[in-house]
């Protein structure tokens, strides 16, 4: 199972949107707007929401508007900086880049998913022998 | 670090709170032109633009929420935060009420010490004195500079006084005062009270309105005029029940009349004691003011014995003050005495010096040990709080996992923290009410003067903060260790192994509170050593199966001195027919403790013909009026010749060792026998000196006394005389009967103070005495924290380590390696604590070196000892986990593994 494999994973049983799940989905779409940021470079929000839904393999995104809580909440952590720029269509935008604190911040958490992925890839496949 | 950014966040916020609109405004801005961007795309892909906005706009999602939230996250809830942390806090420590009860006794202990030191410290050292503008009052003293070797400084006479009174200067008001005694008789029981002579400006020099009645008047200072007194507000409510009519009465003093003026407010703070001046001894409490009679007995007369305060005026400069008090001082010796070639310093002292002076060092000492002992409580909290966190670690990670902040784990930490101290500093306080009290009352004089039984408001302020500051310190740790807890380890291991035991950390804590226990034990065992060098150090008079009691002769009967030696002569013969009595006699005045009675004399050679040219280069030494038998009472050291009989044919004399190596340097002391001496002036009757007395030094061994010079009491004869006993047995039985043979001689006499030399000794270094304890205890105390820690520490470490030992037994290991190992392992922080602690006590004991009597600072007997103490203490502490280890049953262990 692939990285992006897994966080497809996680997203789909995201989609029934369960309450339970909202502390976990914070997380995780943090992590996916750092690590955007860190192989884009700056973008703006819009710009953030089409490459999540590109990366995340899922056809339709519901409540795209939580970038940008995501965004508010990653600028008050230090994760990500903003400053102001001119948008495609000629509007005054937001353009948010990653800082170094934030670049440390997804080191870490990258190595804690792929632990964890590691370990679902092992229960998968010794439910799948049995 | 995730701690770092959550607190960044917290923190990022508050700013926010201004420029939240604004950040509402601007998320609507990027909304909105997100809604365009994908509208267009949608519009792109061949949608209709209607359709391809309502489209957009479903895939943006609820909008109105993003902006709630953002509003949200920018507003600080912390107080609603709060609030749901401490319920929970509460909660939680309802539910564990051992620990509860455990950590706020530590806190309560440690808060409550610290409170009661600092309330004390507070009322002597920092709360403002009870006088006008204390901050220009200063005591004004003489400094001689070739008497400098026998005595520092000198009080004014009264001709300096009247001399600086009358000249103007930069202060603005100077008063003098003088030590007094006197006895009350009348209506009531005689009574020996102890008083001040004072100039009449005295109360309002102060700033002192009296409570009832008024103050001296100028004229009263004449002779003749000044039969009036004022009374204290304490001896007024005890000796006449707070009488309102006492103003305006008559009572007898000394066998005449006085009319009382006035009664003085109920604070009113003076000196007593030596606390102005060592050679202006005032009784131990002053109860009674009397104006002083400045009449000029001229410089040659060597009553140098006044108080002279002075305030400075307001455009006063202290500096410029001084040096006009020197001249005018200078200028009236040269007047008066211009033979004497010598240029005498003023030296000027703040009232709060006087009162705070000589008891600073101990009181700062005793805050640090109180302070010691805090932080032994603190890392025994913090030590308690470590064990609790790593016992809910499955707790944390649960609830990392289900999403809250590390900032929330935190917050929920120190809030326990923080109830446990609060709860913990309330209960301190109130022991620091008792405590100030108890202190109060056992401790030494300079504090009781000094010190009020409630607890003021900065000394609560100080208890608030030192409880807050406890709870964060203690806190922060391990609200930060229970962060840190990894979601999938925790919950596989099951909170406990070798990760969530945080043992390290514990042992550590461990190690610092055996350090300050140490630090505590060795400084108690270095003062400790100093109090027994000090009870033991030879005085020159016998301490034990000694009475000693004054008695005062006063009145008519007695106004001559032929009846009052024939009184004190049938006394002493009638006390020594008493049983039991191994020997009594008289002095004037008892060298352990300072007198108001015992005059000091310069003493000059038969040679010396001119005064002026000789007195500066001629020792100081104190005259002292004895009966024969005194010498065998006190067990008084005879180096050369013989002591004083009764019936002496000429003026004849002891002296004192120390008078003997001055006047006559590098001769023996049995060379001084023959020799003649005189008193004061050049012209006073030659004096032969019969024997050579042992030195005789002060109770609180702090000074070198002046020398002595013993007289036969029929030529020195003076109003007040110690009656010395010594006994075949125990002292204080023979009390009674000396009261009745005084009364059975004469009933009007009042019946004063009888105490055994023991007793008088031991009141001498009552502060020495106080302290020692004081210190002794927190040490204790503080070893108890310790060794209390380190069994908890000791046994957890035992009982996660249960599957380890048990393995190892089953491999072959045998028990009394286990135990040793088990032992060993619980000692290490212990020695590396002692170690550090021994080096602290040193370092601190340099500092407190004038504090210390005949004790080097690196005393091998003390620290010794103490380190001893707290090695078998500790060990102590280490056996019952270590036996169990031992015991372990491996099956059972790997079973239950």
């Amino acid at each position: 199972m692939t990285f992006q494999g897994s966080l497809g994973y996680f997203y789909a049983m995201a989609n029934g949107t369960q309450p339970g799940r909202i502390d976990v989905l914070q997380g995780t779409l943090d992590l996916m707007v750092l690590t955007t940021l860190e192989s884009m470079g700056p973008l703006h929000g819009y710009g953030i929401a089409r490459r999540i839904e590109q990366i995340s393999e899922a056809t339709l995104w519901l409540n795209e508007g939580t970038v940008y809580t995501s965004l508010m909440r990653l600028q008050q952590r230090g994760w990500i900086s903003a400053t102001w720029g001119t948008s495609e269509n000629n509007r005054k935008a937001k353009y948010y880049s990653i800082t170094r604190s934030g670049r440390r911040q997804l080191k870490a958490e990258t190595k804690k998913w792929e632990r964890i992925a590691g370990v679902i890839t092992r229960l998968l496949s010794t439910v799948q022998q049995s | 670090m995730k701690a770092l950014s959550q607190l960044r966040a917290c923190m990022a916020r508050l700013p926010l709170l201004l420029a939240r609109r604004r950040l509402v405004d601007e998320v609507t801005e990027e909304l909105e032109s997100h809604v365009e961007l994908l509208t267009a795309r949608y519009v792109r892909s061949g949608m209709d633009p209607d359709e391809a906005r309502l489209a957009a706009r479903r895939q943006l999602g609820n909008t109105t929420r993003v902006r709630e939230e953002i509003y949200t996250m920018n507003s600080v809830d912390w107080l609603g935060a709060v609030a749901y942390d401490l319920r929970y806090a509460y909660r939680l420590l309802t539910k564990n009420p051992g620990f509860s009860v455990a950590a706020i006794a530590i806190v309560a202990l440690g808060i409550g010490a610290t409170t009661s030191i600092f309330s004390i410290l507070y009322s002597v050292l920092l709360k403002p004195l009870p006088y006008k503008d204390p901050g220009r009052i200063y005591s004004a003293e003489i400094i001689v500079p070739e008497r400098r070797g026998q005595l520092p400084s000198l009080p004014a006479s009264v001709e300096a006084y009247l001399a600086w009174r009358d000249t103007r200067s930069d202060f603005a008001e100077i008063a003098a005062l003088g030590p007094w005694e006197c006895n009350l008789t009348g209506d009531l029981d005689p009574e020996r009270v102890g008083g001040a002579r004072v100039s009449a400006n005295f109360f309002s020099f102060l700033g002192v309105s009296l409570a009832k009645g008024r103050g001296f008047n100028v004229d009263e200072e004449q002779p003749g005029r000044e039969r009036v007194v004022i009374i204290s507000d304490a001896f007024w409510r005890r000796r006449y029940g707070a009488d309102s009519s006492l103003v305006g009465r008559q009572i007898m003093i000394n066998g005449e009349s006085h009319t009382v003026i006035g009664i003085a407010p109920p604070g009113l703070l003076v000196p007593t004691g030596t606390l102005l001046h060592p050679q202006v001894p005032f009784a131990s409490r002053v109860d009674i003011w009397k104006p002083i009679s400045a009449m000029k007995r001229g410089l040659n007369n060597e009553s140098w014995d006044h108080g002279v305060l002075v305030r400075l005026a307001p455009d006063g400069v202290r500096e410029t003050g001084r040096q006009q008090l020197e001249t005018i001082i200078n200028e009236l010796v040269r007047v008066q005495m211009p033979r004497l070639k010598t240029n005498v310093t003023v030296q000027l002292i703040p009232i709060r010096e006087i009162y705070a002076g000589k008891v600073r060092l101990r009181l700062l000492m005793l805050f640090g040990a109180s302070a010691l002992l805090l932080l032994t409580a603190c890392a025994s909290l913090a030590n308690l709080l470590l064990a609790r966190v790593v016992t809910r670690a499955s707790e944390f990670a649960t609830r990392l996992a289900l999403g809250a902040g590390r900032a929330r784990i935190v917050n929920l930490t120190i809030a326990e923290a923080s109830v446990l101290a609060l709860i913990g500093g309330a209960i301190g306080v109130a022991l620091a009410t008792f405590g100030v009290r108890v202190l109060a009352s056992y401790g030494p004089e300079d504090v009781r003067l000094m010190t009020s039984a409630l607890v003021s408001l900065p000394t609560l302020t100080f208890a608030i903060l030192a409880s807050f500051i406890t709870a964060f310190a203690c806190g922060l740790y391990p609200a930060w260790r229970a962060s840190r807890y990894e979601m999938a380890t925790a919950l596989q291991e099951g909170g406990r192994g070798s990760f969530g035991g945080a043992g390290r950390s514990r042992r550590i804590l461990v190690g610092l509170e055996m350090a300050f226990a140490t630090a505590l034990l060795a400084t108690a065992g270095l003062l400790l050593h100093s109090f027994i060098n000090v009870m033991q150090a030879d005085r020159g008079y016998q301490i034990e199966r000694v009475l000693a009691a004054d008695i005062s002769l006063f009145g008519d009967r007695y106004a001559k001195a032929p009846s009052r030696v024939a009184f004190y002569h049938e006394l002493a013969s009638n006390v020594r027919a008493l049983p039991g009595v191994s020997a009594a006699g008289m002095i004037s005045g008892l060298p352990a403790v300072p007198s108001t009675t015992t005059a000091s004399r310069t003493i000059l050679l038969p040679s010396d013909a001119i005064f002026q040219q000789v007195v500066l280069s001629r020792p100081v030494a104190m005259i002292r009026g004895v009966t024969s038998g005194y010498f065998a009472a006190s067990r008084t050291a005879l180096m050369a010749g013989r002591f004083l009989s009764d019936g002496e044919s000429g003026p004849v004399a002891v002296i004192s060792e120390s008078l003997a190596r001055r006047l006559w340097p590098r001769e023996l002391a049995t060379s001084s026998i023959g020799r003649q001496i005189r008193q004061s002036n050049t012209d006073s009757p030659l004096i032969t000196v019969v024997g050579v007395a042992g030195d005789a030094r002060p109770g609180a061994l702090d000074r070198e006394a002046l020398p002595v010079v013993y007289r036969p009491y029929e030529q020195w004869a003076n109003g007040l005389m110690t009656l010395v006993v010594r006994t075949a047995q125990d002292p204080a039985a023979l009390a009674p009967a000396v009261r009745a043979t005084v009364r059975a001689m004469d009933h009007n006499l009042p019946v004063l103070a009888i105490h055994t030399m023991r007793e008088i000794v031991a009141s001498t270094v009552a502060e020495r005495q106080f302290q020692m304890m004081l210190t002794s205890v927190f040490a204790i105390l503080a070893l108890l924290l310790g060794a209390l820690g380190l069994y908890g520490v000791v046994s957890y470490s035992v009982a996660c380590s249960t599957r380890d030992i048990g393995l190892r037994i089953a491999l072959g290991a045998r028990r009394p390696d286990v135990f040793r190992w088990v032992f060993a392992r619980g000692m290490q922080p212990v020695l590396v604590g002692l170690l550090l602690g021994l080096v602290g006590a040193v370092a601190i004991a340099r500092g407190l070196r004038n504090l210390l009597f005949e004790v080097a600072p690196t005393d091998p007997l003390a620290l010794g000892l103490m380190s001893l103490v707290l090695l078998l203490s500790a060990g102590l502490a280490c056996y019952p986990p270590a036996s169990r280890a031992a015991r372990i049953d491996p099956a059972a262990a790997l079973r239950s593994g």
